[in-house]
This record gives structure tokens, sequence and C-alpha cells, in this order.
């Protein structure tokens, strides 16, 4: 007789041991771990082994696997449920999950709904029918006239002369200008920080909305690796899902005809995601109206890029001298009053 | 009235139960999604006990995502009494008789 309730076990990303052996057992199902998971939910046999994992990461469902031998005993369902109890215990209710295509008509089953896919490669979904509307709704609701609707995802970690740049050529060209701040609290400074220095160095520009961050662009469901950073997981499914949503479902309920980038001398993952962009935002496999990419030259200060990387490292090393003449006034007001009190 | 604070979730997607989601809906009053394995023959009958639980309980505001396994009656009211508890309604013990 099977036992009738499984009994997963937690076992938490400290827990090198125990993660070890998940590794193990995702690799022989043919996946990766995931730097995110905070903690797996790990179903073993009379022997100890695992048979079966999930983990969870801020807003995604991970690794999700069952061992081959054990399918159809019911173990599939309720390691569902848990992994969603769980999350929600641990404050996250909106869900995401990438998976293999062959896999969406199981998580379909568990009250996940497609999003967007890589044909043949992955497909993201979200535990809402409505959740991706109801956002799309709230978009709609800001929509400007003109023919040329321009757009800019921007993290600014911080908000830089740079970036104002950018914002300010953007508005040139168009007659209205979109700008997404990225969400993810995942940066050096916080996204309410983020947000507030973007609001006050661009508080004196019109035809200028600032949008709040959103789960739907660049975030850890829709671009994980954006967030990792590191060359060799670059990974081009997630560039394309980004890109793909953004054409899809962001751009038209605000009209976005174009979407401005800066130039990108020094990161690899930016400067791959720009290429993506010029990809993607026109290619006809996807059906949405197609998104002018325009790129532009990044300012520079006596023949020196600006960007928030070297910001950074000035503010490091104390240097506010140096990076005054990088940083809008209100930006640099809220560095020295946040910094200098502590280094002095 | 009765108002939903906070997301959450209660009940599980095992057959013959029934995962309820509850999160709040400021100005949207109710927004009621039925997805279930017997929605074909039942989804309205589902739709109206989850509208009578909410009447119940005063609830005129609310986003409820109901993923049905061919849950009975009772055991769908009391996933739906547990979720919106858990989102902060309040209610007496003889209301939720």
């Amino acid at each position: 007789m099977e036992p009738q309730v499984h009994d997963f076990e937690r076992v938490y990303a400290g827990d090198a041991k125990g993660v070890g052996q998940i590794i193990r057992f995702l690799d022989k199902n043919n996946l990766n771990i995931d730097d995110f998971i905070e903690v797996f939910l790990v179903l073993r046999n009379d022997l100890g082994e695992i048979i079966a994992c999930g983990g969870i990461a801020p807003g995604v469902i991970k690794c999700v696997a069952i061992d081959d031998g054990c399918r159809g005993q019911g173990i599939a369902l309720t390691l569902a449920s848990s992994l969603i109890q769980l999350a929600a215990e641990l404050g996250y209710h909106q869900l995401f999950i990438y998976t293999k295509p062959e896999n969406e008509p199981f998580f379909a089953d568990c009250g996940f709904y497609p999003i967007a896919a890589v044909p043949g490669r992955v497909v993201l979904l979200e535990n809402s029918p409505v959740r991706l509307k109801q956002y799309q709704a709230r978009l709609a609701a800001l929509k400007q006239p003109g023919g040329r609707i321009g757009s800019i995802v921007m993290n600014a970690n911080p908000f830089t002369n740079g970036h104002l740049y950018l914002i300010e050529r953007a508005l040139e060209q168009c007659d209205w200008l979109h700008l997404f701040v990225v969400g993810e609290d995942k940066s050096q400074f916080a996204y309410t920080d983020r947000l507030a220095l973007i609001r006050a160095g661009t508080a004196r520009l019109s035809r200028l909305t600032v949008h709040e961050g959103s789960s739907y662009i660049i975030s850890r469901a829709t671009f994980p690796c954006y967030f990792l950073k590191q060359e060799s997981i670059v990974h081009q499914c997630h560039m394309e899902l980004d890109l793909s949503i953004f054409r899809t479902y962001i751009a038209p309920p605000l009209g976005i005809t174009h979407r401005f980038v800066g130039n990108e001398p020094n990161c690899v993952i930016t400067n791959y995601y720009n290429k993506q962009m010029r990809i993607w935002l026109k290619s006809p496999e996807i059906h949405a109206p197609p998104i002018e990419v325009v790129q532009i030259q990044r300012l520079e200060y006596q023949n020196d890029v600006i960007s928030a990387t070297k910001v950074r490292k000035w503010l490091g090393e104390g240097d506010f001298e140096k990076l005054k003449h990088y940083v809008p006034e209100s930006t640099y007001r809220f560095l020295i009053n946040k910094y200098e009190k502590v280094s002095v | 009235m009765n108002a939903i604070i906070q997301d959450s979730v209660a009940g599980t997607l095992e057959s013959s139960d029934v995962m309820v989601y509850a999160s709040p809906n400021p100005g949207g009053g109710r927004l009621i999604t039925v997805n279930s394995s017997v929605g074909q023959q039942f989804a309205p009958q589902i739709r109206a006990s989850v509208e009578a639980v909410l009447n119940r309980l005063n609830i005129e505001e609310a986003a409820l995502q109901i993923e049905d396994k061919g849950a009975l009656d009772c055991v769908l009211q009391a996933r739906v009494k547990a979720a919106l508890l858990r989102a902060g309604v309040q209610a007496g013990w003889e209301e939720l008789l």
C-alpha cells in the first residue's frame, strides 16, 4: 500500500548536504539548480533517496522534477499544492513558472496560465488568468495621444546624468515617453530610492510618464539572468521571453512605437540584450505591432562615458567630488545625505 | 462592509478538492474566475455558491480565483471561507456555519 499522505521535507538554501542531493537529483532529470531558490520541498522514498522536488524563488516556482518511476501516484498535484501553499507562507502570491513546452499541460492542470513562449524551448506561465489583463487595463488608462510614442526601461542604480541625457534625447524624437523602472530589489539602491531619484531628476520634464516596476518587465520572473550578471548563464530564451512580453502585452495598451536604449560599451549582458531587442521587437514571428529600437550614443564627461557603475565605484571610495559631475543635483543630494554622514 | 486586506490561498489541487485564491480588488467589485475540471457542467453552480458565501460575509470587493478539481459544495464553501478569513475578513462563528 502506498502512503496516502506525502510528507514533504523542507530543504533551505543554506543546507549544503540537502542541496547537494537535490543538485544530483535535478541533474538526473536534466535540470540545473537556480541561485535564487530560498527553499525546496523534497520527497524521499524508503531508502531516503529523493524522488520528487520543487523550489521556491521570490515569485517563481522552479526546479520541479519527479522521478520517472514515481509518476502517476498523485505526487505531482500534492507537490504543486504544497509549493503554492509554501510560497504563500513566504509572502509570494503572484507566482510564475518556467517550464519546457511538454510540461505546460501539467502546470495548466495546477492553475497556471501561459503568458509567453519561445517555441520548442520554454514557456512562461503564471498562477492567474486575469492578473496580466488587469495590468494591461491599468496601462491603457495612461495612454497618451500621438503618433510616436517612446519607451525606455531602466534600472537607474542610481539615476545619473547619463539616464537624464537618454530621456531628453528620446523626448526630442517622440510625442510622449513612457519610462519603466525595473522593480526588483536586487540592486545596491533600493527600488523605492531608484524610483524617487528618477522622479526627482525628471520632475521638470513634460510629456513623460514614469511607470512603477512590474513583474512583467525585466523582473526575476521574465528575465532571471539579468540579475545574475554572469556571462556563462546569459540565456537567450529569457531575453526573447522578456522582449516578447513587452511587445505583446505592454506596448499595445500604451500605443508604444519606439524603444530607446543607450549604447552599452561595458556590460556584456546589456549589450547582448540590446542586440536581441532589435531582433525580437521587430520579428514577424511575434504577432504584435513592431517597435522601432533607437540606440542613443552615451553621454560623456571629459571623454569618459557616464555610467551608474562608475558612480557606485566612486561612492564606495567616498569620492563625492568626482561623482558630482556624473549625477543630477537631486541624486547628488541624496547620496551626500545617505552616505557622507556615515563616512565622516 | 467586510474587506479583504491581503492575498491568501486555501485548499489543494488534488482530486475532489479546490484551491481558492483571494486577493483585494479595490474599486473593482467582485471578480470571480472559475477553472474547474467539471466546469462545463457545474461552473454556474460553483459561481453561485461562491457568491452566496460572499453575500453571507457581506463582502462586496474581492478577487477570487477558483481552481476546482470536482469538490463537493460543502468543500468549496469551506475552502472559500478559509481563504477569506486568511485574507483578513472578520466573521463571527455563526456566520461561518
